[in-house]
């Protein structure tokens, strides 16, 4: 396609210099005058254009369709579902039957060598979501959800991001996304989907349960330690296994020790506009402490 | 002047010029602000946009500086989104649209042999808008309260929720404003176009640039509509919470984008419509030979504006729409290839079959070929879905639309420049720096954006404020920033030759580039009369097959060459074979055009700060001045108390039935039925494809009384008509009472109405539903209300004299309006009551 | 109002892709009113009721449009006025393109399902 394009723009451009180039004019009655004319608009204007975008349309039409969610013969293909927010993701994979959904954020792992549908949606504004590796982006509409299959041919590791302005933060809006073999995300998933370790209520725990549990989720979390008396419109990260993601803030900082203490001291600086609230009124101590009980949270 | 003093005039002819210079006058000082002449009007339409255009790209000079370097901190991130929202928004806005109108409204009547446009005050009306809006919208700027959605201001993004300051207010309100010029301007140039040629100029005879303009003054009529209504909408959202594109409400934030695009995808081709037109008058002048293959481009401009308004959608194809509806988009999209292809090769075949010969404006418009054939091949490269997934939103698209906008619309205008200037200023350009400028601008640009389609294959997302220096983008983003400041110096190069032009420029020739058209037939500078006397023409290239023509329409030969009457005077023709139909009387200066723009700036403003009582105590004052001005008309002593005209001529206009105000008030209401279909377009795609949508299981709607005003308004319609029939039969008695019964009529239609949204106990900031249908009563309400003031006017002018069987032409226009409600209210009324009635309450 | 229905008006000019334009439109409402109200299974592929209602209404707006565009030839044919001619023939070229572009939009029709 690159190709093509060239040379028809090179081959204009050469037709129209070529005509103050030349010093001879034939004389011409209007009726070949006419046929000059017709040569040119029936052969440059028509012809052309109308082979390039039919053989575009015959080029598009099955690429297009390779895209569809259409129904699988073999087995359903897996789905994960994709939120986002401002400007963060959040990443679920449905449970079966009573069982409840493995919540992450900010890492999408998926199988690969598999069709794997992505539902996507939005807590907020329009993002779009898009795995640039693998192709196509989607945008994620608020109060509707759209799927969009995509595939990942072999295992890696690659980027994704919001491609569709969001607001302060839009560049800040950064997926870390893995593709396992299968055994290895199946293992992956099952860890997350056992059942929570107890947490032991202690000075770290409580500050977490007033300052942050409002907003971020924690499975196991005791719920009567949770202090909810502000009012807030806006929800954070489920933090469950947030030791085990290999970023933090959506990609703006990499997870290491130390670092979510960092995270909470500085994280206006880090991300400016982002939706949590500045921690100035508490403690670095405690936020240290808490910074350090979030880093062994891993499954 | 200097040709009026002219030794070879005899003293009758010079008596003539004189008067014409003292009824055409432009007055000077204070004064200045009722100027209504096209052509001092044009001027300032194309001074502002050039101011806009500084702005806008100090902007773009801002956003390179920040992205020249990875991790920049040259500004924050908040300032980034204004800075980015912004240059896109006074570009499109504030520069592309109003320069081009600019030129459309100077050039055309001087191309079309007429004296001025056809509504004078409209046209001085648009000035002070597009001025005041745009005041108002880069204040912002300068406040730090910028709009920072992006010029598209999705929602929810742009909502109160998400955008609390004023931002995306100053956006709404200003471009809204800023968009009332473009009507006006789009409205205007259609009906000149149409009826204001000189005599003999049949329709397929005018120039080639009147054709694009006719297309691009019709596009805007039809096209800006669904966003002005868009922007209603969202400002009613943002001020009072009603839900129209809040999914929780029953809304959805996708009709916004609908309506955007519904209005983006065709400023598109608004935009490079008049460059092509700059191109294809260009081309034969510097071919040395008339344009080959007329017919094709007039058929080519016809594809254009049609299928520009069947792609909207493909800015949409990531937005989750079903594959074979984007696919009907992505081959529409595809189709604008070949009426493109049509006008590049009509062009060349007829440097093919001429003696071209190369000059300054002509390097503009290679420059224009080079960078636009590029941009509309990736332009088909981006219609097709699967590739348009992936670089969506990505810096190669914007490689792309500059390639599309730059190329197609930049380049010409200022070929364009180039080539005008003499035709303005009476002086030539420099060659020499005409030429640094335009390497540096070419070679600029290039650099920034032919690269930037690599940028954008390897990922770089759009709008975003900084990159990592990992993703290996540096050094191509600096390319890009060294080729923008390249830009940026051949721009202030050029601003220098056209300044220095106006005092060091060489005295220009009568007609410097030897061209056909019959705006080189003037004394230079143009007199704001353009024109001694009106020429009959019959052939496409007028100056070419009769080069006496400057002479001769000097020495008033030809048309209207006379001023006695003390009017300012041109000829109204027949739309398809230019036979002449009238003499239309113009207005002359006044103030209330720029008294009704500064009340409704006040409106404006006041919106923004959320004072609404002084709002609406504003726009009650801005519709009195609307009115007053519209009371100078007919045979009102300061427009043509005395109908008598030189023998053999045809009739004043305002004598006629079927003068331009007809035609005007038609136009007008395609623009207005542009807004009413976007608005029936909103109605259904909420009730069918908003998840959350409510309809309840009755209308809230009392039948009777929907019914009721119903047949006021068909009663007085067929009383009006009945009027009308017998003016044309040269009857006016009773005229005047029948009008008020008429207003009555319409008054009462008002009550009901009102009565019925007061019953309806509509809860419009809790749904959709409610918020819409309230939006549709309202908007029929101020149809009735205006149909009713209207006929109570041309009551009290009866009496005055100023309309009756003399002056028969205003009745008929009121009846246009009476027509437009009556459609617009029975189908409404199906719309919102009989089909929701019949197809049940449902969700 | 008798002399727009004559082929050599320029009205002419706009009919063609107006018409193309009302069947654009058309396809595309109905599409989406059909996929709220009715969706066919995915499973049926490309060979849904939809898809043959779109395919039959584009064949159908196309012939209509081929007819105008003959009609339009000969009515230039049979006109002595210029400005006649020059408006018959340039509103067949553009009856023509838009019977090109009806086939051409509808041709996805064929082999998309219509609902995702």
């Amino acid at each position: 396609m690159l190709i093509v394009t060239v040379v028809v723009s090179l081959g204009v451009y050469a037709l129209w210099l070529y005509t103050f180039r030349r010093r001879h004019q034939p004389e011409r009655t209007p009726r070949e005058e006419r046929r000059v004319m017709l040569r040119w608009v029936l052969g440059g204007g028509i012809l052309l254009p109308v082979v390039s975008i039919v053989a575009l349309m015959i080029f598009a039409a099955p690429t297009g369709r390779g895209m569809l969610p259409l129904p699988l013969t073999d087995a359903d293909p897996e789905r994960i579902e994709v939120i986002g927010h401002q400007w963060w993701w959040e990443v679920r994979y449905p449970g079966g039957e009573g069982e409840a959904d493995v919540v992450t954020a900010n890492r999408l792992v998926m199988p690969a060598g598999e069709p794997v549908d992505f539902r996507l949606g939005s807590a907020d504004v329009i993002h779009a979501f898009w795995l640039p590796r693998l192709g196509g982006k989607r945008d994620m509409v608020p109060g509707r959800f759209s799927t969009i299959r995509l595939e990942a041919d072999s295992p890696g590791v690659f980027g994704g991001q919001c491609a569709e302005f969001c607001g302060a933060q839009h560049t800040g809006m950064q997926l870390h996304v893995e593709a396992l073999e299968r055994e290895d995300y199946d293992a992956w998933l099952a860890e997350r989907r056992a059942a929570p370790e107890p947490i032991e209520e202690d000075d770290t725990i409580r500050a977490f349960g007033e300052h942050c549990a409002a907003c971020h989720r924690v499975a196991g979390f005791p719920k009567v330690l949770v202090v909810d008396d502000v009012e807030h419109d806006i929800e954070g990260p489920d933090l469950t296994d947030i030791g085990s993601r290999p970023t933090l803030g959506a990609g703006e900082l990499p997870m290491e020790e130390g670092a979510i203490a960092y995270w909470l001291q500085h994280h206006q600086t880090l991300k400016p506009g982002n939706r949590m609230p500045p921690h100035n009124h508490i403690e670095t101590e405690t936020l240290q402490d808490i910074g350090a009980w979030l880093e062994t949270l891993e499954p | 002047m200097s040709e009026s003093k002219d030794a070879s005039l005899t003293p009758e002819t010079r008596r003539l010029h004189e008067g014409l210079a003292r009824v055409w006058a432009n007055p000077r000082g204070l004064g200045a602000l009722t100027v209504v002449n096209h052509t001092t009007l044009g001027l300032r339409f194309m001074a502002t946009g050039a101011v806009f255009f500084l702005i806008g790209g100090l902007l773009a000079m801002l956003i390179r500086t920040q992205l020249a370097f990875p991790d920049n901190n040259f500004m924050s991130n908040e300032t980034y989104n204004q800075v980015f929202t912004m240059h896109g928004t006074v570009m499109m806005f504030l520069f592309a649209i109003p320069i081009l109108e600019g030129l459309a409204i100077y050039m055309i009547p001087k191309m079309i042999g007429a004296r001025d446009l056809v509504c004078p005050r409209l046209t001085a009306f648009g000035y002070f808008c597009y001025l005041f809006g745009g005041i108002i919208l880069t204040s912002s700027l300068f406040l730090d309260m910028a709009p920072n959605s992006g010029w598209f201001m999705y929602t929810p993004l742009s909502s109160g929720d998400y955008s609390p300051g004023s931002g995306s207010d100053f956006w709404l309100l200003g471009i809204t404003f800023v968009e009332i010029s473009a009507l006006s301007a789009g409205v205007e140039l259609v009906v000149s176009i149409l009826r204001t040629r000189t005599e003999g100029m049949a329709l397929h005879k005018m120039p080639l640039f009147a054709w694009y303009i006719l297309a691009m003054a019709l596009m805007i009529v039809v096209g800006f509509p669904p966003l002005i209504l868009g922007s209603i909408l969202l400002e009613l959202a943002r001020a009072t919470g009603m839900p129209f594109f809040d999914p929780a409400g029953g809304g959805d934030p996708v009709l916004w984008a609908h309506l955007f695009w519904l209005f983006g995808h065709p400023e598109v081709y608004i935009i490079f419509l008049p460059g092509a037109g700059i191109v294809a008058t260009l081309i034969p002048v510097f071919a040395r030979r008339p344009i080959v293959g007329y017919g094709w481009v007039v058929a080519a401009i016809v594809i254009m504006g049609f299928v520009s308004f069947g792609l909207w959608v493909h800015h949409m194809f990531t937005l989750g729409i079903p594959q074979l509806a984007t696919a009907f988009f992505s081959a529409a999209s595809m189709l604008v290839a070949i009426p493109t292809g049509i006008q590049i090769f009509v062009w060349l075949s007829t440097l093919w079959l001429g003696r071209p010969v190369m000059s300054l404006p002509m390097l503009w418009i290679l420059g224009f070929l080079v960078i636009f054939v590029l941009g509309g091949l990736t332009g088909v490269m981006l219609a097709l879905v699967p590739f348009n997934w992936q670089v969506h939103d990505t810096h190669f698209v914007v490689a792309h639309m500059h390639y599309v906008l730059v190329g197609g619309m930049l380049f010409p205008l200022l070929a364009g420049l180039y080539y005008w200037l003499p035709q303005v200023s009476g002086r030539m350009p420099s060659e020499r720096l005409g030429k640094w400028s335009f390497w540096l601008i070419f070679l600029g640009f290039n650099i920034t954006f032919l690269i930037m389609h690599w940028t954008g294959l390897l990922g770089m997302r759009r709008r975003v404020f900084t990159y990592d220096t990992a993703m290996g983008w540096d050094i191509y983003n600096l390319i890009s920033s060294v080729g923008g400041f390249m830009m940026a110096g051949g721009v202030a190069l050029l601003i220098l030759d056209v300044a220095l032009h106006f005092r060091f420029g060489k005295p220009a020739s009568q007609n410097p580039w030897n061209a056909d058209g019959l705006e080189w037939a003037m004394p230079k500078p143009p007199t704001p009369y353009n024109f001694v006397s009106l020429p009959r023409l019959e052939t496409r290239n007028p100056l070419w097959d009769a080069p006496e023509l400057p002479r001769t329409i000097l020495e008033g030969q030809h048309g209207l060459a006379t001023i006695d009457h003390g009017r300012r005077e041109t000829w109204g023709s027949d739309p398809l074979t230019g036979k002449l139909r009238e003499v239309i009387h113009l207005p002359t200066n006044s103030w209330w055009p720029l008294l009704a723009a500064l009340t409704l700036a006040l409106v404006c403003i006041s919106l923004l700060v959320r004072l609404y009582p002084l709002a609406a105590a504003a726009t009650l004052v801005a519709v009195g001045f609307l009115l007053r001005w519209s009371w100078e008309n007919g045979a009102h002593p300061k427009a043509a108390p005395d109908a008598t005209v030189a023998p053999g001529q045809p009739p004043l206009h305002s004598r006629t039935m079927n003068g331009p105000g007809v035609w005007t008030m038609s136009v007008s209401h395609l623009a207005n039925g542009s807004l009413y279909l976007s608005l029936l377009f909103g109605w259904f795609y909420l009730w069918t494809v908003a998840p959350e949508w409510q309809m309840p299981a009755a209308s809230p709607l009392a039948w009777p009384l929907l019914v009721g005003a119903g047949v006021a308004l068909t009663l007085g319609i067929l009383l009006l008509a009945k009027l009308v029939r017998r003016l044309r039969r040269g009857h006016d008695a009773s005229l005047g009472t029948g009008l008020f019964v008429v207003a009555i009529l319409g008054a009462l239609q008002s009550v009901l109405l009102i009565g019925t949204i007061w019953l309806a106990k509509l809860a419009p900031t809790e749904s959709a539903h409610d918020a819409t249908l309230l939006v549709a009563l309202l908007y029929i309400l101020i149809h009735a209300l205006l149909g009713a003031l209207l006929c109570l006017l041309q009551g009290l002018r009866v009496g005055y004299g100023f309309v009756g069987a003399e002056a028969p032409l205003e009745p008929v226009v009121v009846l246009r309006l009476w027509y437009y409600n009556l459609v617009v209210y029975w189908s409404l009324f199906v719309a919102i009551w009989v089909m929701p009635t019949v197809l049940g309450g449902t969700s | 109002m008798s002399h727009l229905l004559r082929l050599t008006h320029p009205i002419h000019l706009v009919g063609g892709l107006t018409l193309w334009g009302i069947w654009f439109v058309a396809i595309y409402g109905g599409l989406s009113v059909a996929c709220t109200v009715a969706p066919p299974s995915p499973d049926r592929d490309a060979l849904t009721g939809i898809n043959v209602v779109l395919g039959v209404s584009t064949l159908g707006t196309a012939i209509l449009l081929l007819w105008l565009t003959w009609a339009c030839m000969k009515a230039s044919r049979r006109t002595q006025v210029r400005r006649e001619r020059f408006f018959a023939l340039a509103s067949a070229g553009i009856y023509l393109f838009s019977a090109g572009a009806t086939l051409f939009v509808g041709y996805p029709v064929m082999f998309l399902p219509p609902c995702i």
